[in-house]
């Protein structure tokens, strides 16, 4: 009995695989393997507008979020729902149900402010269990009309569909409060390399010798933005065309700000409308763009694609230049 | 998921990617009944490769006492609970040489466990917290026993432990590799070295969670994850001591205790690496149930329980110990490779010599010659040649008192 289960499992398991790559192998014209396929609804774009308003104003010197924040206040917010991701492995996320989205440009830079609730600050990502809360904005490159037609992927977007990305990190922004704006081992743990002992007066602690050793480091080596100090930005500035090829531009133009107060996020990234960047969207007063959205919530493990996603492009409309 | 043939669980099972096997693949034996736990390997390795900043933690090779020891702490036990399905054993009544050595495994690998449970992942796996990855070397020679009163004999000591040495095991199919979402991890056709691009990886820590021998590590200062290299330039031979030929590791090449002996698996059955894993089957892959295919090879210890042995190194176990016990005359010649050379040995000759000795071990008739065995190179060119019995040098009575 058992080497007839044996038998069949062996050779059976060689018929099924047949049965199962020819399946596979069909299926994998549209999609890879992990990835399941997109619904028609994802290909049509929302319903409500995001009108990014005009508004003339004098640019503060501190661009945080205290001294922009007033500019928002006639634009109109939209909510964006958000979700779970579950078509690409590794699936997760979940636990951000919307945020809510507004816009302005001054005619030169464009401001979107995004804002969800997170009952946990995470903003370091230092030890091996910490995830940092983060933002995305996504959208198609070139001139592109949205339609169910069009079959633009709001995820990532596809081969041949690139999309240009705007990826905001609460670490990155702890990162530039500090001498060397990149936030030490030490801050997390203050004597780490004698065996993670807190006790700030061991006998073998050495910061002279540790620290004039140069950093060896193949992340820095090989120009990991994610790895250097001094990035003087929050924002990353990236390009995909689907899942898995998320790319940092060699030239970075986003920036940005935000604060965390009374368990909500707000984060504001802004961008000149025109860039040289051939690999940046390009946003023109009276035109319309589209853009789409993910929510990191590093407190429940969320990155990569773990995330909490809009599965809608959203029209986003610039209102004409009206100098006053 | 696409079906692949994993030859340590002797069948075919679930991998992301399809099977491409290396054109030779980075491999080594541990002889873990010679390791003293000196921890020579692992402090080469460090002053070689995570000796800086945000490495502290790091230690991409060790040492740990078993069954108490490990770093990070319980990685085997955790991930052997995720597999676990009531139904982990072997069927071992038919066995091929080719294709399934030790039986076949029917239980779940960490990737069909993925699928089982649904999971959406591809792999089961987790991420040990900070703290689990502090003091390297806990449980150090602590000994598992029963009773208090109790004392040991052979064959299988009540009370024991043994040391295991640990490094990537670069894998056929690496958990690491299926579980980076961004393609950042590639295993080389060249020698099958899996590496993590350091400009591709973005810190998500999916090879931390989903490698099953916790290998892969986070580097908080830098923010991306990092691994065990196989000390790729020497392998490749860029060390300027092999003059061009492929070199052994640091872990490797310092071992005091000469218990490592680094080599590539290929079909050449004339290659010690090989003949001893593939032909002898005197070593043994470390967790083989978690489905990877490593490639770090152990000859069990001796002294230690079976079922325990069986369960972290596969049915294989008790035969490999009873050639360890009682060494054919080929595979005493074999063994006596370990450690003789730094250039990587390709390929052995043994010219025979007289018998010195007889005895019984265990029962059973075991005789000694002492052979004149020889290691070649990749270019063919002789590296080494040692004896069975080592040569007596009798020093000169002037040197007496010096060292």
């Amino acid at each position: 009995m058992k080497k007839n289960y044996l038998l069949l499992k062996r050779y059976g398991v060689a018929l099924l695989s047949c049965a199962f790559l020819s399946s596979a192998l069909f299926a994998a014209e549209e999609t890879a393997p992990g990835v399941k396929e997109a619904s028609e609804e994802e290909f049509t774009p929302a319903k409500e507008v995001v009108e990014v308003k005009f508004v003339q104003m004098d640019r503060p010197y501190h661009l945080d979020v205290d001294s922009l924040q007033g500019f928002f206040k006639d634009a109109k917010a939209v909510t964006v729902p958000l979700q779970k991701q579950d078509k690409a492995f590794p699936n997760g996320g979940g636990s951000v149900s919307s945020a809510e989205v507004k816009a302005i440009h001054d005619g030169l830079t464009i401001y979107f402010k995004i804002s969800w609730s997170d009952s946990t600050k995470n903003a370091r990502a230092i030890a091996v269990q910490e995830f940092r809360d983060a933002v995305a904005l996504m959208f198609p490159l070139g001139a592109v009309e949205i339609t169910p037609a069009e079959h633009f992927s709001p995820r990532m977007g596809d081969r041949e569909k690139p999309i240009n990305l705007w990826h905001w990190k609460a670490d990155w922004e702890a990162d530039l409060l500090v001498k060397g704006e990149l936030e030490d081992v030490e801050v997390q743990y203050p004597n780490m390399h004698d065996d993670f002992n807190f006790n700030p007066y061991s006998a073998y602690y050495h910061r002279e010798l540790i620290t004039s050793i140069e950093v060896l480091s193949g992340g820095r080596a090989a120009n990991n933005l994610l790895s250097q100090p001094g990035r003087g930005r929050v924002v990353e500035d990236l390009n995909a065309e689907g899942f898995g090829t998320l790319t940092t531009q060699a030239h970075q133009d986003v920036n940005g700000c935000s604060k965390y107060e009374d368990g909500v996020w707000t984060v504001i990234m802004y961008r000149s409308l025109i860039t040289v960047d051939p690999h940046d969207v390009q946003l023109v007063p009276g035109g319309t763009t589209y853009f789409n959205m993910a929510v990191w919530n590093g407190g429940e493990q969320d990155r990569n694609g773990q995330k909490n996603i809009s599965t809608q492009w959203h029209p986003a409309t610039l209102e004409r230049v009206a100098w006053q | 998921m696409t079906l692949v043939h994993n030859w340590h669980l002797g069948r075919r099972m679930e991998y992301p990617y399809f099977e491409s096997r290396p054109k030779r693949q980075f491999a080594a034996i541990f002889n873990t009944n010679r390791c003293i736990a000196c921890q020579t390997c692992t402090m080469a390795c460090k002053s070689a490769w995570s000796y800086n900043k945000g490495q502290e933690h790091m230690w991409w090779n060790n040492v740990e006492t078993k069954p108490y020891g490990g770093y990070p702490q319980s990685w085997d036990i955790k991930t052997l609970k995720l597999i676990d399905n009531g139904e982990n054993t072997w069927y071992t009544d038919e066995k091929d040489e080719k294709t399934s050595p030790y039986g076949v495994y029917e239980g779940d690998t960490i990737f069909e466990a993925a699928s089982k449970k649904n999971i959406n992942q591809w792999a089961v796996g987790y991420i040990p917290e900070d703290k689990e990855w502090r003091s390297p070397n806990i449980g150090e020679d602590v000994a598992k026993s029963n009773k208090a009163d109790e004392y040991s004999s052979l064959p299988e000591h009540s009370r024991w432990f043994f040391y295991i040495q640990r490094l990537c095991n670069h894998c056929t199919y690496p958990g690491c590799l299926a579980a980076c979402p961004r393609k950042a991890i590639y295993k080389r056709k060249e020698d099958g070295i899996v590496l993590i691009d350091q400009k591709r990886c973005r810190g998500y820590r999916k090879c931390v969670e989903q490698c099953p021998y916790k290998k892969p590590m986070y580097r908080g200062l830098t923010r991306v994850s990092e691994k065990c290299i196989a000390c790729y330039p020497r392998v490749e031979g860029k060390d300027p001591i092999t003059k061009g030929r492929p070199m052994e590791t640091r872990c490797m090449a310092a071992c005091v205790g000469q218990i490592r002996l680094q080599g590539f698996l290929d079909d050449n059955p004339k290659n010690p690496v090989t003949w001893l894993i593939r032909h002898d089957k005197l070593a043994l892959p470390l967790y083989p149930q978690f489905g990877t295919e490593p490639n770090i090879y152990y000859i069990p210890p001796r002294w230690a329980p079976r079922p325990y042995l069986r369960q972290m190194f596969g049915p294989g176990v008790d035969e490999a110990i009873d050639k360890f016990m009682v060494p054919s005359r080929e595979r005493l010649a074999v063994m006596s490779l370990f450690r003789m050379a730094q250039a990587i040995i390709f390929e052995y000759k043994i010219e025979e010599g007289p018998k010195v000795f007889e005895t019984t071990i265990h029962g059973k008739k075991f005789e000694m010659f002492n052979d004149t065995v020889i290691g070649y190179g990749e270019d063919g060119q002789e590296i080494v040649r040692t004896t069975i019995e080592e040569p007596v040098y009798i020093r000169d009575p002037k040197h007496y008192n010096s060292i």
